[in-house]
């Protein structure tokens, strides 16, 4: 049984995004879509696990703005949706939903935005909350999991009352944490709906009609204001009553604040503001009004201290702020109990019952000598092979390298250098585009299957019909691999399990009218390479579909069946040390002994495709192993 | 803060980082503890260094570990204990696998990678409780027959230091319960090697 699924009363171990899962089902969820994005795909996989258990629609749709405009239709015909994606998500989805503020929703519609301060696993930090302002989308912000869970079931319930989408933002702390929740009752949805419009115009947005709607969005903002914002659902305040020192807190800091006031035995009172927007002016001013100091603590941009000091102006002319603004706190990356507790003490002049300094000074001589260990493509990753007959293919031209958002982007390490940009999904195409007006180097562009599909196929049809000179590898791999493997238009089969129609990549860039169009197995060094010089020597748009399989699907299907996995090996009579292998290929099965190059084989996966690289032949199957390639010819 | 716990298990993407992780909160969970527990997803799992922080006790909030505050360290591999060296402080009890993967960055840089003496002795400059080090790749490997089962020969060696707030019995059931029915004794088998390994490297320190 899966833990989202358990029964009511039980107190349950969920990560931030599983809670959200919990929370739409406790709020009787009808349909959900989304595109993959980390920190928010466990949203997605868990719905996609369970959708057709509990009577849920759920998609994987091609891109974040078909994702939005799937759930809203879904909640103009009266059901309750969610969509969910990453911060920069919200960049694509943002064309739907800045109207969809104006025309408003009938049943509970709920946006999930995961941001990811630091850029753990994106290309920026961007602070989404101001999205909420300009888009004019009320929004709650849980701190952790039980908040997660609690937070989207009232959110689907205020979204229906206001008739208004609500923001349910969480950071990457907030979605990747796991705690205890309580679990409420699962809701039945209610199957299908009906459109009716309550007046002709709602969904109308045009002119005239378009400035009575935003009309109509201010007033339930000020009606959201006045009832939620001393709503104590959405704040919470605690810390010594009279103290004359505050905290002003939201999300994931909140918990580090909060610990910080207790290791530092500090005497303060906090606010913790669950709702952000809209910012909720009463209960703030009541807050500040008798302090003399004020600590705001947030991730990234000034967002609530600005409220906090406009409003200030007027309530609290005297106060003293204390954040962003003042230099105390980083905009830059996420905080940590150690950035908050020290940014505390150092304000209060309380000191610290540890020494951070010492044990960092200690530290320092231990991480010197520890090697970085960077995310690099697995054993056996078509990429690989694509990667290094790209750098072959490549040898002596001046090119220019576009890549793009995928495990790919992994490609710009050693040995292989072969991306020069990555920027956001689809721009390696768009780039490529500008480049060859700009320029007359050699151009590579390198995109994902599932990138193709959310945004690459624009650019790709710009390419052809504005007569632009590039080479595009679209690299196969059957599957949206770098976020945990979801399926995407490409494969036959969709996001709760089903068949489905499968879109073929070649026969769909042929029928666009490119002319040159291969499809290659990566693993096939040869062909690939005089593909790619073949590709690159001519005039016009040239497309190579790089095509096999993720190598993690292979092995576990693999290991499902029953096959045993059988390492390659080096033969040490005939390595010569020469390197090429770790300078060129560069598996994270290669271990350089000092004396001899061997295979670790509880890290090769069997694939052979290194076979081809060893100039001495040293590389062979160990007990009857069979390279992959050999195995579909 | 009083009666916290605070544990870090480190490794390779790949090591079972999240699967020791999971069985360490559900027992917490059993025994009706609060806690806070974070972990990364995406792209960092792939073969790169990839770490959980756990956090148990009554008031736990923050599911990050302030530094210096550690209470364990669980290390899948010896370089992925130095690499939490910011924690490590004298209430950090160390257990590590002796077994180096080294990465592929470091042959590519030239970067010298330590001995694993080297790697004691820089983890003893730290002046932690107590350091624990032994090839629980060896164990799975050679006495249970898969390195596949190291993380739970961790598991079970961390069980036997008696710092996690509850019985290497609870941490077994749970193991138990949580183990696909195909690899149950395997698994079951390494947690109880891992278990007497640390028990008799303890008891051989007096």
């Amino acid at each position: 049984m899966l833990s989202v699924l358990a029964p009511a009363g039980r107190v349950e171990a969920l990560l931030g995004n599983e809670a959200i899962v919990r929370g739409a089902l406790e709020a009787g969820l009808d349909v959900a879509a989304a595109y993959p994005g980390t920190p928010s795909t466990e949203i997605g996989d868990t719905l996609g696990a369970i959708a057709k258990r509990i009577g849920v629609y759920f998609e994987w749709s091609t891109n974040e703005k078909v994702a939005v405009e799937v759930v809203t239709a879904a909640a103009w015909s009266g059901l309750r949706g969610l969509t969910c994606m990453k911060h920069v998500g919200l960049n694509v989805a943002s064309d739907a939903l800045f109207t969809l503020a104006y025309a408003g929703t009938k049943g509970g519609l709920v946006v999930v935005n995961a941001g990811d301060p630091s850029a753990h696993s994106s290309q920026n930090e961007q602070d989404n909350r101001y999205y909420a302002v300009s888009m004019g989308l009320p929004m709650l912000e849980p701190s952790n999991s039980q908040e997660a869970k609690d937070f989207t079931k009232e959110a689907f319930d205020l979204s229906e009352r206001y008739e208004i989408p609500f923001i349910l933002r969480t950071t990457t702390r907030v979605s990747h944490s796991r705690g205890p929740v309580l679990l409420g009752e699962i809701k039945k949805g209610k199957g299908k709906g009906n459109f009716k419009p309550e007046e002709f115009d709602q969904y109308l947005q045009v002119g005239a009609i378009a400035r009575k709607h935003h009309k109509k969005l201010l007033q339930k903002l000020e009606s959201i204001e006045r009832d939620l914002g001393k709503d104590s659902r959405f704040y919470k305040l605690e810390g010594e009553e009279n103290s004359s020192l505050g905290i002003i807190t939201s999300g994931i800091s909140y918990s580090y604040a909060w610990e910080a006031i207790k290791r530092l035995g500090s005497k303060a009172k906090l606010l913790k503001l669950g709702l952000t927007f809209p910012f909720p002016k009463e209960i703030v001013s009541d807050f500040i009004e008798e302090l003399e100091t004020l600590i705001v603590i947030e991730e990234l941009e000034p967002f609530l201290e600005n409220q906090v000091k406009a409003l200030a102006k007027d309530c609290a002319p005297n106060l003293k702020i204390i954040g962003k603004l003042t230099g105390h706190f980083p905009r830059v990356a996420e905080y940590t109990p150690k950035i908050v507790v020290k940014a505390l003490s150092e304000i209060r002049g309380d000191s610290l019952p540890l020494d951070l300094e010492k044990i960092e000074r200690r530290a320092k001589l231990v991480l010197e000598r520890v090697p970085s260990r960077p995310p690099v493509l697995c054993p056996a990753c078509p990429h690989r092979a694509t990667g290094y007959s790209i750098r072959r293919a490549t040898s002596g031209r001046p090119t220019i390298y576009v890549g793009d958002i995928g495990c790919y982007a992994l490609l710009f390490q050693k040995p292989f250098e072969i991306e020069h940009i990555t920027h956001a999904m689809g721009s390696s195409v768009g780039f490529a585009n500008g480049f060859s007006i700009a320029t007359d180097q050699p151009i590579v562009a390198l995109i994902g299957d599932s990138t193709f599909f959310h945004a690459g196929i624009p650019a790709l049809i710009n390419a052809i019909h504005n007569k632009h000179t590039f080479v595009a590898v679209i690299l196969d791999n059957r599957i949206t691999a770098m976020t945990g493997h979801q399926s995407h238009p490409g494969v036959p089969v969709d996001a709760m399990g089903e068949e489905a129609p499968m879109i073929d990549i070649g026969k769909l860039v042929r029928s666009m009218g490119v002319e040159f169009v291969k499809e290659i197995d990566p693993y096939n060094f040869k062909e690939m390479e005089s593909a790619l010089k073949e590709a690159l020597d001519r005039e016009g748009l040239s497309v190579i579909i790089a095509k096999r399989e993720c190598a993690l699907l292979t092995v576990r299907r693999k290991r499902r069946e029953g096959e045993k996995i059988v390492p390659f090996r080096v033969d040490p009579e005939k390595c010569t040390h020469c390197l090429v292998c770790i300078n060129t290929y560069a598996c994270p099965a290669f271990v350089d002994t000092g004396e001899k190059m061997m295979i670790d084989p509880s890290v090769c996966f069997g694939c052979g495709s290194c076979v081809a690289i060893c100039p001495f032949g040293a590389i062979e199957p160990s007990g009857g192993a069979k390279s992959w390639l050999e195995e579909v010819e | 803060m009083e009666d916290e716990i605070n544990v870090i298990v480190s490794g390779v993407g790949g090591q079972g980082i999240l699967f020791a992780t999971n069985v360490i909160i559900r027992t917490a969970l059993e025994k009706g503890l609060n806690f806070a527990q974070s972990e990364v997803h995406g792209l960092a799992q792939r073969y790169g260094s990839i770490h959980t922080e756990i956090r148990i006790g009554p008031k736990v909030k923050s599911p990050l570990i302030l530094e210096g505050t550690l209470d364990l360290l669980i290390a899948m591999e010896p370089l992925e204990a130095m690499r939490y060296a910011n924690y490590v402080s004298e209430r950090t009890t160390i257990i590590s696998n002796s077994h180096i993967v080294p990465p592929q960055s470091a042959f590519l840089e030239r970067f010298p990678i330590p001995s694993i003496d080297e790697i004691k002795d820089l983890l003893l400059s730290l002046n932690p409780r107590g350091l624990i080090m032994f090839d629980a790749t060896e164990i799975a490997s050679k006495q249970v027959g898969d390195p596949i089962v190291t993380n739970s020969v961790m598991l079970g060696g961390a069980s036997a230091t008696g710092i996690l707030p509850f019985s290497a019995q609870d941490i077994r059931g749970v193991l138990q319960s949580l183990v696909p029915e195909k690899y149950k004794e395997s698994n079951m088998r390494a947690f109880d090697l891992g278990y007497k390994e640390v028990k008799r490297i303890l008891g051989g320190e007096g």
